[in-house]
């Protein structure tokens, strides 16, 4: 699949003498393609393995590249869902309504974000409005928390990732340009592990799993919004029922043409077979919510 | 064969041949025209003045447009490069003259596929160097809460451009004519003379041009800055600020960019000034190793 991509974007780009490529990229019938965030690429993938194995007759094709190429490749019909880890902006929509493209959105799962320090980092739970003046910038150093004086890094993803504009979104800030941008959640991992006074932000998917921590070194902390008791992402619970205030819901944009096709993919990720795999990754299962 | 079939077998390989060779000249007017155009795009909704004055980078940025300017990020283009040279030129041309005048062959036939094996290490590969050995030991070096600094990122790209310089440069010590050496000598100078004044000088078109084609590989370089140099959107003021190179800010954003965007064009107008940054480094590299074959 990523060969035929390829292939297809650079003679859309006007390459035209790549034609000679063509005869890869012309199979289209009988697939289903997926194509966007990178945050919900691997989830993606294992539930279409699973629906794979009892809908045998189905192909699907499943590929990250982030939710900004995935909505772009729904536009020039080179996917037919589009994975998306933030709602659709208004550029995009005009685009696709220009193009006379009408799409349906799914509620794909819920998702915490899950703020990590060095072990050894003397606190243990941050207010929103902490938290605020952190990644605005405006608290630089830990002393303006009341702690022992060490500079602030912060560690997180680029700033138009759909997690990095969530969490400019939930806080209300202008995000500090002074900001470090890695490449990945290992990475801001990594990151905090190595600096005695840094701060990052993670799906909590990738550092949380059954209610325990998937690595040391790092501590995730409780956070506490108005007069409600600080919770974490660490107890489930508290993020189905909405008690953590960081939960974001992903979405799958789906071509309304692809509808029928998709249907029964769509059907097998609420199911309770779809919903336990959501579950052991870390995720949270539309059903779970409901409560 | 007869004649007839000879023929047709010599226009036959005229034409293999032929497109074989206007192929790479196609590719590089063809990605020309690409950048040009989506540049062109750009330009229709950012004024070029804001684009070259302008002090951040920030197209997410809060009101009806973000911020794009180039400034920041050429910067720190310029600022870890110019670190790798600082880093890489001294060590370079010393290795280069070890091997080229200071060695016995048996040393030198061991040390230059060394070195070219150096160039041979994966880019990951070294930006991951970055961030578990080097990025922890400028730190600690220096006392700082992490590496992840412009500095991290010199240091690495001087391990990467080290293998061209060195290799360019020992090719233009070793083709200095061994009568001009010989002739210092006769005069009574000594080895360290004989090599400051008239090898070096001699080789010089070659050690620039070797200096020049390993800083666009520097230049060019993504995914070792991207890992090591923590890539904050500030205006870096110094070797210890994090940076945020060209290269590093197309790597990141063109996964997430919706396509036909302002942002989007934005980033072709950045490739396009990389394009243009590199090819003018290759070409004053190419017309000064052209120099050094004059002389023979």
């Amino acid at each position: 699949m990523p060969a035929g991509d390829t292939c297809r974007n650079m003679i859309s780009r006007g390459l035209i003498f790549l034609l000679l490529l063509l005869p890869a990229c012309t199979e289209r019938g009988g697939i289903l393609r997926i194509k966007g965030s990178d945050t919900e690429v691997n989830l993606s993938v294992l539930l279409c393995e699973a629906f794979y194995e009892k809908n045998p007759e189905m192909r699907i094709s499943v590929s990250g590249g982030g939710t900004g190429l995935g909505i772009a490749a729904l536009m020039n019909n080179l996917a037919d869902i589009a994975n998306a880890s933030r709602p659709i902006n208004g550029e995009e929509s005009t685009l696709l309504a220009n193009a006379g493209l009408p799409i349906d959105t799914f509620l794909f799962a819920w998702d915490a974000l899950a703020f990590v320090v060095h072990q050894d980092l003397p606190v243990d739970t941050l207010s929103i409005e902490q938290l605020a003046a952190i990644f605005s910038g405006n608290s630089d150093n830990w002393s303006k928390l009341g702690l022992p004086a060490k500079p602030i890094t912060i560690y997180g993803r680029q700033n138009n990732s759909g997690t990095h504009g969530y969490l400019r979104q939930r806080l209300g800030i202008v995000f500090s340009s002074a900001a470090r941008e890695m490449n990945g959640n290992a990475q801001i991992i990594e990151s905090v592990k190595q600096d005695a006074s840094g701060i990052g932000y993670v799906g909590a998917g990738y550092v949380v799993q059954e209610g325990k921590l998937t690595g040391t070194g790092y501590k995730i902390l409780h956070i506490k919004e108005g007069q409600a008791p600080a919770s974490s992402p660490v107890r489930v619970e508290s993020v189905t029922t909405g008690s953590y205030p960081f939960r974001r819901p992903l979405y799958q944009y789906i071509r309304r043409e692809a509808r029928e096709k998709a249907a029964p993919l769509l059907e097998f990720q609420r199911s309770a077979k779809g919903a336990a795999i959501i579950r052991a990754n870390g995720y949270f299962p539309y059903q779970d919510t409901l409560s | 064969m007869n004649a007839k079939n000879r023929n047709r077998y010599d226009r036959l390989a005229t034409w293999f041949f032929g497109i074989n060779g206007w192929m790479g000249i196609a590719i590089l007017l063809g990605i020309f025209a690409m950048l040009v155009y989506n540049t062109i795009a750009f330009f229709a909704r950012v004024s070029p003045m804001d684009f070259i004055t302008n002090t951040q980078w920030n197209p997410g940025a809060e009101g009806p447009q973000g911020l794009y300017g180039l400034l920041p990020l050429l910067i720190s283009t310029l600022l870890v490069t110019f670190g790798a040279m600082i880093l890489a030129v001294p060590i370079g041309i010393g290795t280069a003259v070890f091997i080229s005048e200071y060695t016995n062959p048996r040393v030198k036939n061991i040390l230059k596929p060394a070195v070219e094996m150096l160039a041979a290490i994966p880019s990951v590969v070294i930006g991951f160097l970055g961030i578990v050995i080097i990025g922890p030991g400028i730190a600690g070096t220096f006392g700082l809460s992490n590496g992840l600094n412009a500095m991290n990122g010199a240091i690495l790209l001087a391990m990467m451009a080290l293998p061209t310089i060195i290799t360019v440069a020992e090719d233009a010590l070793h083709a200095v004519p061994a009568d001009l050496k010989e002739a210092s000598y006769g005069l009574g100078a000594g080895k360290w003379t004989t090599l400051y004044r008239v090898a070096i000088p001699a080789a010089r078109p070659g050690i620039i041009a070797g200096i020049m084609l390993g800083m666009g590989r520097a230049i060019g370089e993504t995914m070792t800055v991207l890992m090591a140099t923590g890539n904050a959107l500030s205006f870096p003021s110094g070797f210890f600020d994090s940076v945020r190179t060209i290269t590093a800010t197309i790597a990141i954003e063109l996964g997430e960019v919706p396509h036909q965007t302002t942002h989007y064009y934005g980033l072709f107008a950045l490739a396009l000034v990389l394009f243009l940054i590199t090819l003018a480094i290759n070409s004053i590299a190419d017309r000064i190793s052209h120099r050094i074959r004059q002389y023979h």
